[in-house]
């Protein structure tokens, strides 16, 4: 009933309208142009204090009717340029603009409440944007947030791992939950909220990693927002800390990334072609030792005979391989294929795409596959009245393989080939056999051809929303906004072992297979009042509104072992059995009340609060409050420091506060099902329940100071924070002897402190050479400032290993491990932190010749350290580049004094290792062919080719593939360990793009 | 303007309709699983049949970590598992820390299963739908697995001690045994006759179903065999051997065994297990395939025996998959090669007996030579050796003597048993290289060291 009510709503709303019928009194018409002469298409020129309005055509022409009075004030505002304001009157008749271009984005409204946003020169927070152009058109990103890394100051991101599909932990002004909560942001897409969980897909049931557990952080999973096409997005905005992310109360603790898709534009239809042709090329080798026969008698000492009987067999047969040749030296082929259509006239406008993206991995037989279709539509039913819809269907495939860690299985080729001398064969014979890898538990090349990891995704997200004014008058209006959407996402995994694998042969029901489907379902509706009001010199913006959230999330994984030869549907299984269960039902409901005041531009203040309850509290129906208030003064407009100099110079503080909730499951103490001997039983859980248990919360104070000179075309965006976390939800752990292993309670609060430093450049702007250019420094720094239950140590393998350690006075991503040290943090050495001390990137745009562009992102960490237990396992297997040197010359051999540094001496330093990094990012360089060759060519209203490449260089001290690692996928605190990882790529593109 | 105030009025009061019904919302609860609380509150006849059956699903779940740890620690076997080389490294060493790898299974494992215990007493106590007979049979159960349970953590921390007072999690009881592991030995035996007594108020049937696991032991009275069984176990541990003679002449024994009888000699409760989703038995697996984690028997147990003991069949020597690990070499830095595989089961769905009457028997005889009784003694020796085909003992007649003859049976008849070798040594002051093979150049490891949640709780 409630769900069918809401569903009519917007109906309702569009039935309720009458509209009315004025004459107009004057018209005024005119061209806009660019400042260099180009007319401009689309811009859009309103009647101040009206809905009315109209657009320029193909030639920049428009005429625009107002309907009351003698005079007016026409906005004429357009992507890209500064906004304009011109005083017309019953005489004008004609008026031609020129507008500028808005180099430091000032005009941009960005957002600042749900109900709607400010330009960014009133915003009183630092708020990053990203245009759909840097996302896409350097080059090919393998995945959305993979478009995002250098472009954002103030976040940590850190691949999980270089496989297909992508894969990204994003840390937003650092950590934000210590894993009881969602670590990652809050993704909106045009208003729906997006599901973005890593949605298991089981590999690690059948490859063992974590014991078979339900570890699902070693399925080596992506998480969903890379199913998201970035040719599709007009822009993103990033709600870094809670000072601005407030206004999506108690889930923006880690921040919110806001995305709005493209649409389309009043005027010409227009086609877009786009097709990405490129290949990419594994990075970074080990170089795995060469076997030699010195080496085989240093390795193997008595057993060294057979070993070399085997070498010289391999050599006779020509087949001494470099296993990480083999495995990871495929060149596969990318493409990225974009048909687009926009157009529309002034009451409706579309935008419609189609897209398919297929790349092969560097390992063989993995993948990723996807295809996107997305229709928007926009439709001004009357002055009072618009509509819009969102529709996108997503499907993607991805084939991740088999990586990473594993439990005797053999069901890692990394893990596998750690322990695989090069001269071992492990070739599939003449009569369709693989050789058993002698030293492991299955034989990698078997794995690769013959394990299968398939992952699919069906996804629609579908957005509408409507905007009703219901009082317009020059000086206020009222109006109602109602939009709502649906995130329906049906995933399906497939992870299957056939039972001729070497570790299947050797289990009782040999052939592993499992069958994973997840169903989730996010719908969620606002509706806002706004009131707008001039009060004098005064502009006053209230709002008042309602928000509510389902999620609905559903996930069985059926497994079947024992399989019938070459058979992976579970009837053929002899052992078939559910490996996991579960349904999740979680509601959000709020209230929203702000408030905006703007003194002419020059003081702007907003203040607001939300009331949020969940079903995920354990209260459900407590509503908590998250307050936020923030103040822009920009003294530029002030009479006083006006100067020709400085364009801009504004100072903002801001605070905000945000709530991250505890996972579902929390707040219960179930009984688990256990099986004997056919009976049924109930066995206690290792969770206990804390009653008082609240949601975790952050405050953020945040100040900073934008400055422009020279029209802007130096700027410098600075801002300073201070975000606390507090309640922070973590597992208290008793004794183990209570049989209690963790009790979500909160227990501690840290501290985020860092700045962002933005300047951008404009050095040249001449019509033959343009070059623009971004700098951003920024730094975090956490810190527990309060922990209530005993120091502890988090993640990784055990302390033996590298692990994490929560300490107050500690940053919470420490990195640890043994020996025991009294004043360390968890009583454990410090060897370092997975978070970096500072990051920093660099972008260029040069504009050649009016038909070159260059382009080119360099993004950089310095310092942070991770835990590279690869080597550790190349070091055990004897596979490291210099196992039997021995650099010390003290008779023991590198890699055996390594594991006795680890064993004997209990030296968990010898695998950590430091992160610092330097990666070009992106390089792309287009041709734009000019207007007189196109037009010579008739039919094309734009063409442009490229090359371009992705992570194209990597400067690192870091010993394996890329110090950005997860075997444990995204993760707040634990991630940065690595186990034989999927190698990142390189990837190299060519580019065509054309108009019609 | 009239449409206008229209407009405006039908807006608030859609408005208002929205929020009234977009705040409602349906409370949430476990939808996946019955909660804790709803058993430990007047639990029914049905719910306590649950807790038993998890009970039993949970006294099992020990026995392939004490067979393969403290199995390594005494050397009965090596752990070729390839996946992590600190079962070699850390097993085999001679060093412990705080958080050891791999000590969970001995440790948290069992705790869980304790906890289970207590919450099933909780239930009994608590209950109005069960009548006091009945509650005393599901509390003389409970209480006997609970004390059986808490065996494994005080074998694994010995001098370190044990807490055994755990129902509240936020408020865990001492550590009893410190240094003194004999006197958290005796605690558990006080539980065991507490069961005792509850099973001896519990009528002549359980009110609950056991699964085939206890068959033979279903009843109050015939469980109550089996909890004198581990309580002459529990007694020997605890060196209070008039004790252990006492519970011992009223469990399960039975002295009438020869080799045409040996099957008698596994007379005893098992932990059942089966397919998925039921556990499979830990210790099986299909012989001789090329697989990179397998137990491995000690080549000197192979080496020690005596000729013709019929117990070497509970191993066979591999031929085509002969095991090697990095981690295991001797002293010349030689790779160690693994040869035989335990071949005692033939299936992961075979039960496997936790106490049994050779154990019993043996007990029986320890018992005897401490006590003096020299010929009862040598008698039950016999048993053991002549229902295995090695002939009469014909060794030194002295108590240390005997001890050691008892030990080198224990060793045979009770191998990789979730580990009495090691248990074995170290209580009767046996543990060092005399009386184990150290050929892998490891060390001996007294007791594991504390787990990090137990330092950590009690310096907090």
């Amino acid at each position: 009933m409630k769900k069918h009510f809401i569903k009519n709503t917007l109906t309702l709303l569009a039935f309720m309208l009458i509209s009315s019928a004025l004459s107009a009194q004057f018209s005024v018409s005119g061209t806009v142009t660019a400042d260099d002469g180009e007319p401009l298409i689309g811009v859009t020129i309103l009647v101040k204090g009206t809905s009315v309005g109209a657009v320029t055509d193909l030639d920049g022409d428009y005429t625009v009717a107002i309907r009351q009075g003698t005079s007016a004030t026409l906005i004429i505002s357009y992507t890209g340029f500064r906004t304009v304001e011109r005083e017309v009157d019953v005489n004008t008749g004609t008026l031609d603009v020129s507008l500028e271009p808005d180099i430091a984005n000032l005009d941009e409204v960005v957002i600042t409440g749900l109900a709607g946003g400010v330009k960014r020169a009133n915003s009183g927070n630092a708020i990053t944007s990203i245009e759909g152009d840097a996302l896409s058109e350097n080059t090919s990103p393998q995945t959305l947030d993979n478009a995002l890394y250098g472009k954002i100051p103030g976040v940590q991101m850190t691949a999980n791992g270089g496989a297909p599909g992508g894969g990204i932990n994003v840390q937003l002004r650092g950590v934000s939950t210590l894993g009881a909560g969602s670590s990652q942001p809050l993704y909106i897409i045009d208003g729906v909220y997006m599901d973005n969980s890593a949605t298991r897909n089981f590999r690690s049931f059948v490859s063992g990693a974590g014991g078979g557990s339900s570890s699902n952080n070693q399925d080596n999973v992506a998480s969903r927002i890379s199913d998201i096409n970035p040719d599709e997005i007009e822009k993103i905005e990033v709600l870094k800390g809670p000072s601005a992310a407030a206004i999506y109360g108690t889930r923006a603790n880690a921040g919110v990334i806001i995305i709005t898709t493209k649409k389309g534009a009043a005027g010409k239809s227009k086609i877009s072609f786009s097709q990405d042709l490129g290949y990419a090329r594994g990075q970074n080798f080990i170089g795995f030792d060469d076997w030699d026969e010195q080496k085989i008698r240093n390795y193997f000492g008595n057993n060294a005979e057979a070993q070399l009987e085997l070498l010289r067999e391999a050599q006779a047969e020509n087949r001494v391989t470099d296993w990480e040749d083999f495995f990871y030296g495929e060149t596969p082929l990318l493409s990225n294929t974009t048909v687009s259509a926009s157009g529309g006239n002034e009451k409706t406008q579309f935008y419609a795409s189609g897209n398919y993206q297929t790349e092969d991995g560097i390992i063989k037989n993995t993948g990723y596959d996807r295809i996107s279709f997305r229709a928007n539509i926009d439709h001004k039913v009357s002055d009072f009245l618009t509509v819009k819809f969102n529709n996108n269907f997503i499907r993607t495939f991805n084939q991740r393989g088999f990586t990473g860690n594993q439990n005797n299985t053999g069901g890692s080729i990394g893990y596998a080939i750690a322990y695989l001398p090069s001269y071992i064969d492990q070739f599939q014979d003449e009569s369709g056999n693989y050789p058993n890898h002698p030293f492991f538990g299955g034989n990698p090349v078997e794995v690769r051809d013959r394990g299968v990891n398939d992952f699919t995704v069906n996804r629609f997200i579908s957005a509408a929303s409507a905007d009703l004014s219901l009082l317009t008058k020059p000086n206020m209006f009222l109006k109602v906004k109602v939009n709502g959407g649906a995130d329906y996402v049906a995933s399906q995994s497939l992870v299957y072992f056939p039972e001729t694998m070497q570790f299947q042969r050797t289990q009782a029901n040999p052939g592993d297979v499992v069958w994973g489907n997840t169903n989730a379902l996010n719908t969620n509706i606002q509706a806002f009042a706004i009131f707008n009001a001039d009060v004098g010199s005064l502009n006053s913006n209230t709002s008042v509104g309602l928000v509510r959230l389902d999620q609905q999330v559903d996930f069985l994984a059926n497994r079947g072992r024992g399989l019938a030869a070459g058979q992976r549907n579970l009837n053929w299984a002899a052992v078939q059995t559910i490996q996991a269960q579960s349904e999740q039902t979680v509601t959000d409901v709020g209230i929203v009340a702000q408030e905006d005041l703007n003194w002419e531009d020059k003081i702007i203040a907003s203040v607001g609060v939300r009331f949020d309850k969940s079903t995920l509290n354990r209260d459900q129906e407590k509503f908590y409050a998250f307050p936020k208030a923030s103040l822009a003064a920009n003294l530029h407009n002030f009479d006083f420091i006006s100067s020709g100099v400085l364009s801009q110079l504004k100072v903002r503080a801001a605070y905000g506060e945000t709530g991250g909730l505890p996972r579902f499951g929390a707040t219960f103490e179930p009984l688990g099902a256990v099986n004997i001997d056919g009976s049924l039983g109930g066995f206690v859980g290792a969770q206990g329940v804390d009653p008082t248990l609240v949601p975790e919360t952050a405050s953020e104070l945040e100040f900073g100071a934008d400055l422009g000179f020279f029209d802007n075309r130096i700027s410098l965006e600075a801002t300073v924070y201070d975000k606390r976390v507090n309640d922070l939800i973590l597992s208290l752990v008793p004794a183990s002897s209570t049989g209690i292993t963790s009790i979500q309670t909160n227990a501690a609060d840290l501290q985020n402190r860092g700045f962002e430093l933005g300047l951008g450049l404009n050095p040249v702007r001449t019509t033959n050479f343009n070059w623009f250019s971004k700098i951003l420094v920024w730094r975090n720094v956490s810190e527990i400032t309060r922990l209530a239950v005993p120091e502890f140590t988090t993640g990784g393998f055990g302390a033996l290993l590298g692990t994490y350690a929560i300490a107050e006075g500690f940053s919470p991503t420490s990195v640890v491990g043994n020996p025991d040290a009294a004043d360390g943090p968890a009583g454990k050495t410090l060897y370092g932190d997975r978070q970096p001390d500072f990051q920093y990137s660099f972008i260029s745009e040069f504009n050649i010749l009016q038909n070159f562009d260059l382009s080119f992102v360099l993004q950089g960490q310095s310092g942070g350290e991770a835990i590279n237990l690869s080597a550790f396992l190349w070091d055990d297997g004897g596979t490291t580049p210099n196992w039997d040197g021995d650099d010390d010359n003290d008779g023991l051999f590198n890699g055996q004094e390594r594991a006795n540094a680890a064993f004997g001496e209990g030296n968990s330093g010898v695998w950590i290792e430091p992160t610092s990094y330097v990666k070009l990012r992106e390089f792309g360089l287009y041709y734009t062919f000019s207007q007189t060759a196109i037009d010579n060519i008739g039919f094309l209203d734009r063409l442009k080719l490229g090359v371009s490449a992705n992570n194209v260089l990597l400067w690192t001290n870091y010993g394996s593939y890329d110090p950005e690692v997860s075997n444990f996928g995204a993760q707040p605190i634990a991630g940065g360990v690595e186990v034989t990882p999927y190698p990142t790529s390189r990837r190299f593109f060519f580019h065509i793009k054309a108009d019609f | 303007m009239n449409y206008k105030i229209l407009t405006v009025t039908k807006g608030i009061l859609l408005m208002a309709l929205l929020s009234f019904t977009a705040c409602e919302i349906d409370l949430v609860t476990d939808p996946n699983n019955p909660s804790v609380g709803s058993a430990t509150n007047n639990a029914s006849p049905v719910e306590i049949q649950f807790l038993v059956t998890g009970l039993e699903g949970g006294n099992r779940s020990y026995y392939g970590s004490a067979s393969q740890m403290f199995g390594a620690f005494g050397r009965e076997v090596w752990p070729y598992f390839a996946s992590d080389p600190r079962f070699l490294g850390d097993w085999l060493g001679s060093t412990t820390y705080n958080g050891f790898f791999g000590s969970g299974g001995t440790y948290t494992t069992p705790y869980r299963t304790v906890k289970q215990a207590n919450v099933l007493i909780e239930a009994a106590n608590n209950s109005t739908q069960i009548s006091a007979q009945q509650a005393s049979g599901a509390l003389g159960f409970a209480k006997t697995i609970k004390a059986f349970q808490l065996t494994w953590p005080l074998l694994q921390q010995w001098n370190n001690g044990i807490r055994i007072e755990v129902e509240d999690p936020l408020n865990p009881g001492p550590r009893v045994g410190v240094d003194n592991p004999q006197a958290a030995f005796a605690e558990i035996l006080n539980i065991l006759d507490e069961a005792l007594n509850d099973l001896n108020n519990a009528g002549s049937e359980f009110s609950f179903d056991l699964t085939t696991a206890f068959a033979g032991f279903d009843t109050p009275a015939t469980f109550a065999q089996v909890n004198r069984a581990i309580a002459a176990r529990v007694a020997l541990y605890a060196e209070d051997y008039s004790a252990a003679q006492t519970a011992l002449n009223a469990s399960f024994m039975d002295m009438d065994v020869d080799d045409t009888t040996s099957d008698k000699m596994f007379i005893g409760p098992v932990h059942a297990y089966g397919n998925p989703p039921d556990a499979a038995n830990p210790l099986f697996q299909p012989f001789d395939q090329p697989t990179a984690r397998i137990l491995i028997c000690h080549p000197a147990w192979i080496e020690d025996a005596l000729p013709n003991d019929a117990r070497l069949n509970k191993v066979a020597q591999l031929t085509e998959n002969l095991q090697t690990n990095s981690g295991l070499r001797d002293a010349n830095g030689d790779l160690l090669v693994g040869e035989y595989q335990d071949v005692r089961y033939t299936d992961q769905t075979d039960d496997i007996p936790f106490i049994r009457n050779e154990e019993l028997i043996l007990i029986g005889a320890e018992l005897s030579a401490r006590s003096g009784a020299t010929q009862a003694a040598v008698d039950a020796i016999n048993i053991v050796r002549n229902t295995w085909g090695v002939g009469d003992y014909t060794g030194g007649t002295t108590q240390d003597e005997l001890i050691d003859e008892i030990l080198f049976q224990r060793r045979y008849s009770l191998w990789c048993e979730a580990g009495h070798r090691w248990v074995d040594l170290r209580r009767t002051g046996r543990l060092n290289e005399n009386y184990v093979d150290l050929r892998d150049q490891g060390g001996l490891i007294t007791s594991v060291a504390r787990p990090t949640s137990e330092v950590n709780w009690d310096g907090r």
